[in-house]
């Protein structure tokens, strides 16, 4: 049997992972000395209300290499099983890097990581189409083969309330020309080759929806698209609305962004991930 | 009120034969013709810009073409062979296109060029050589222009030109040829005020036009005039018109024993306090506040011009007290490149030292430029963009323009101060963003200049499209790719410009008083009345497409709280909008909007 373990800055629900059969390991998000694992002992709404009310900014951390390890001994107790880990990209995040240690007490033939150079839904429509190659019989190889193909296919783009929480964490990369802006902007940023890259400064919603839009029709054909938000209902539902009009022919996945990324988006960002067809 | 202009040149018939014809003019008697313009246009320079039509303070045409010109004489000074026509002519165009600013001046450039070109190769002009060069300059300067205008300096210049040709088929007389160029200009710029329906609503005559006029006849005078006690010119007056101020008579300049004096004093009455000294010099940074040195240095003085950047400021003042002025400017900052010319009395050997050590040390600033460039390899791509006021200089850099060039509406930068903002990114292209009408055709001839690397205008024609364009900058895309975002961005945004009549007019229907509030909606004067924020509101109302945003950029006469207040109103009677209130600092206009 083959096991797909992800990690939670793929942002997929706790009830869906359960439903395709995937095993989420959480990343780490602290307030201070307060410690919570990313959509166990915290969820999104609940990280909201409190990044609102704290002096502190959260920070976050990769699961430990024993997160990992423990799974692995479980998943891989007959040993006929195998594991696909699909992860965060490894710019963004040390996760792969953990889950790559851990991996080491094992035979590593039965452990096929992949860094996906993707986050949130970019990272879960991947996973979602693994489970569908699972499903089709493919071995653990050609799943783990079939998603670094397909992670080109892959298009993240977010407009932001502000880059305020992504310069602090430090994950800005090129989007540095965004900073300093002396006027009110909502930095549209994507993620391209895992890091974040910035597209467009638009000045109001409507016109960031317009430049989502675009960029969601330059991707076509669709395999999957998933639509997210951060705190952020009105927006999403605007957001909903027009790309619905302008995709018809693919189910969005709608979600929330996390807390660990919500913890570098900030509140108030919306996103669009895509995965074109095969 | 109607401003008129009459040739005062015309000479007598009886007296013309009079004299010796003038068969050819060389390289002296070239550079005695453009300085006498010089010094004619210099005298007529706010009459030019008073003939400004629209009811928006912009009139610098007289003042643009002065400071083209200006810079087009201290070249021809320099020229290699003094002797030869063509030589001092070629250096003279490219003075003038080093220091060409606002669309005349740009215009003024070509015209020279294209005089320059037609008397190539000849060290000597005849006549024919001078209808020959006139025509050239007609169509270079008519090549420049994408969408030429009749009833412009353009027109003066066709109208003169052929003039010139005809003149030079009945006479090898220079003097002839010349005195018909003035006359025939002179009734062209007469009849601009018919060839253009805001000319004639405003009924005045073409600014450009009548600029070019007095430069020929500046020109005309001077040519071989140097030795003839030449006539007094027949003047006729309308009457109720302004006075018209007469170039210098060669006959006076004979008396001081100059070439021509710095300004037209032969019939212009004495000033009690005389002329004082036209001080020029530069203020070096880092740091300078160009704006409070320009408020703190116009007042020892007038004609004032200080331009620049927090990091060299160019000053250009006539004052009575220089050493007052410098001691001003002493605390400012380094001072560099001054030159005190007493502009009553002559002081041409100070002057002729003065030009040489300018000369030196702009020599060694160019190589320090140089030497500067070379140290940090170009980066692929970087924009220079032009901006009035602090706040618009912070806001463009903070959205990421790698050099600002500072000018605007009444201080339209030269080619050589874009040529510098765009040498200063340091890319291999460069994206210029005029962000002003009148500064638009001056952006598009720096791309020639700009050696290594490779500069694209996009045609911003005022500040909210500047910031547009700026905002869809992508430094990791191609130049085309930004060129084609960046005109995309700026049609999206509507700029509402607000400002103050300062004459009274009659405009696209409306009957403007000096005082009132007026809009510009690109480029269009939509709303008149009285208050800012009832004119604000009304070009807000009048909108097709509620804004999403709008963007209010306060000018420097706006005190935060006066802009706070507006803002306020605003938006409680336009709830749907969002309103972001910005320190613009640009001058002369109280308020401009970005509508999104």
């Amino acid at each position: 049997m083959i096991h797909l373990v992800t990690d939670s800055t793929s942002d997929i629900a706790p009830s869906d992972a359960q439903a395709l059969g995937v095993h989420v390991v959480p990343l780490i998000v602290r307030f201070g000395e307060e410690q919570y694992r990313d959509g166990v002992d915290i969820d999104a709404d609940q990280f909201y209300a409190k990044l609102e009310r704290s002096d502190v900014h959260p920070t976050t951390s990769q699961p430990s290499p024993d997160a990992f390890a423990s799974l692995y001994r479980t998943l891989l107790a007959d040993p006929q099983d195998e594991v696909v880990g699909l992860h965060i990209s490894t710019k963004l995040s040390g996760t792969l890097q953990s889950a790559t240690l851990a991996a080491q007490e094992f035979d590593t033939a039965r452990i096929h990581l992949v860094d996906t150079e993707s986050v949130s839904g970019g990272l879960q429509l991947l996973v979602r189409a693994a489970v569908d190659d699972i499903k089709a019989g493919d071995t653990a190889t050609a799943v783990a083969e079939k998603a670094t193909r397909r992670r080109s296919k892959v298009t993240i783009v977010v407009l932001l309330d502000t880059l305020t929480y992504l310069h602090r964490g430090g994950r800005i990369g090129r989007a540095q020309a965004f900073v300093g802006s002396l006027l009110n902007v909502k930095p549209l940023i994507a993620v391209r080759d895992g890091e974040v890259v910035p597209l467009a400064r638009p000045r109001s919603l409507s016109k960031g929806i317009d430049m989502i839009v675009e960029q969601v029709r330059g991707c076509a054909p669709l395999r999957g698209l998933a639509e997210f938000h951060a705190a952020a209902s009105e927006s999403m539902v605007e957001l909903e609305s027009r790309l619905g009009t302008a995709v018809s022919n693919v189910t969005a996945v709608l979600g929330r962004i996390g807390p660990v990324v919500g913890a570098y988006s900030g509140p108030g960002g919306i996103g669009v991930a895509c995965l074109g067809a095969d | 009120m109607r401003r008129t202009t009459v040739s005062a040149t015309k000479p007598a018939p009886e007296l013309a034969v009079l004299r010796e014809p003038l068969r050819e003019i060389g390289g002296e008697q070239v550079l005695a013709g453009l300085t006498a313009a010089l010094s004619w246009l210099e005298a007529n320079q706010q009459e030019i810009n008073d003939l400004n039509v629209f009811p928006v303070p912009d009139g610098d045409t007289g003042s643009n073409m002065y400071l083209t010109l200006r810079s087009a004489v201290e070249e021809a000074r320099d020229a290699p062979s003094p002797e030869a026509a063509d030589s001092v002519l070629a250096a003279a165009a490219h003075g003038s296109l080093m220091g060409a600013r606002g669309n005349s001046g740009v215009i003024l450039s070509q015209i020279l060029r294209g005089f320059a070109q037609g008397s190539s190769q000849r060290p000597r002009l005849d006549a024919g050589g001078v209808a020959l060069a006139m025509t050239e300059a007609s169509a270079v300067a008519y090549r420049a222009v994408m969408k030429p205008t009749e009833g412009t300096i353009l027109t003066v210049v066709r109208d003169a030109a052929s003039a010139a040709a005809a003149a030079s088929t009945t006479t090898d007389d220079i003097r002839v040829v010349l005195d018909r160029v003035v006359t025939e200009a002179h009734a062209a710029v007469e009849r601009t005020t018919d060839q253009l329906q805001v000319l004639r609503e405003a009924n005045v005559v073409d600014a450009g036009g009548f600029g070019l006029a007095v430069i020929l006849e500046g020109f005309a005078r001077a040519v071989g005039d140097t030795s003839a006690t030449a006539p007094a010119p027949a003047l006729v007056r309308r009457s109720g018109e302004p006075a018209l101020r007469l170039p210098p008579n060669p006959g006076d300049l004979e008396a001081t024993g100059s070439a021509m004096p710095r300004r037209g004093a032969a019939a212009v009455a004495p000033r009690e306090q005389g002329w004082g000294y036209c001080t020029e010099f530069l203020i070096s940074g880092p740091g300078l506040d160009v704006d409070s040195i320009r408020t703190e240095l116009s007042a020892l003085g007038e004609s004032a011009l200080v331009v620049g950047d927090p990091d060299l400021v160019r000053v250009h003042i006539h004052t009575g007290d220089p050493a007052g002025l410098i001691a001003a400017a002493s605390s400012r900052g380094r001072m560099s490149k001054l030159k005190v010319e007493d502009m009553s009395a002559q002081h041409h050997d100070v002057l002729e030292r003065a030009d040489a050590r300018e000369a030196e040390s702009a020599a060694d600033a160019v190589g320090t430029a140089v030497d500067e460039r070379t140290q940090a390899p170009p980066k692929p791509i970087g924009v220079a963009s032009v901006a009035p006021g602090d706040g618009f200089r912070e806001i463009m850099g903070s959205l990421g323009a790698d050099s600002i060039v500072s000018g605007g509406q009444t201080m339209n930068p030269s080619i050589e101060d874009l040529l510098n903002g765009v040498l200063a990114v340091n890319a291999e292209h460069v994206i210029l963003l005029p962000n002003n009408v009148n500064v638009i055709l001056t952006a598009e001839q720096v791309d020639p200049l700009a050696e290594g690397c490779e500069v694209r205008v996009v045609p911003t024609s005022n500040l909210p499209q500047g910031i547009a364009a700026l905002l869809a900058f992508d430094p990791s895309a191609s130049l085309d790719e930004n060129c084609d975002r960046m005109l995309a961005a700026i049609a999206t945004v509507r700029a509402v410009e607000v400002t103050r009549a300062v004459r009274d007019t009659k405009v696209n229907g409306h009957n403007i008083k000096v005082g009132d509030v007026i809009a510009v909606v690109d480029d269009v004067i939509t709303e008149v009345g009285s208050e800012y924020l009832n004119v604000i509101e009304a070009v807000l109302n009048a909108e097709a497409k509620k804004p999403e945003l709008v963007t209010v950029y306060r000018g420097q006469e706006v005190s935060a709280d006066e802009a706070d207040a507006l803002v306020a109103s605003l938006r409680e009677t336009h709830p749907g909008t969002e309103f972001e209130l910005q320190a613009g600092g640009q001058e002369h206009y109280p308020y401009v909007l970005s509508l999104e």
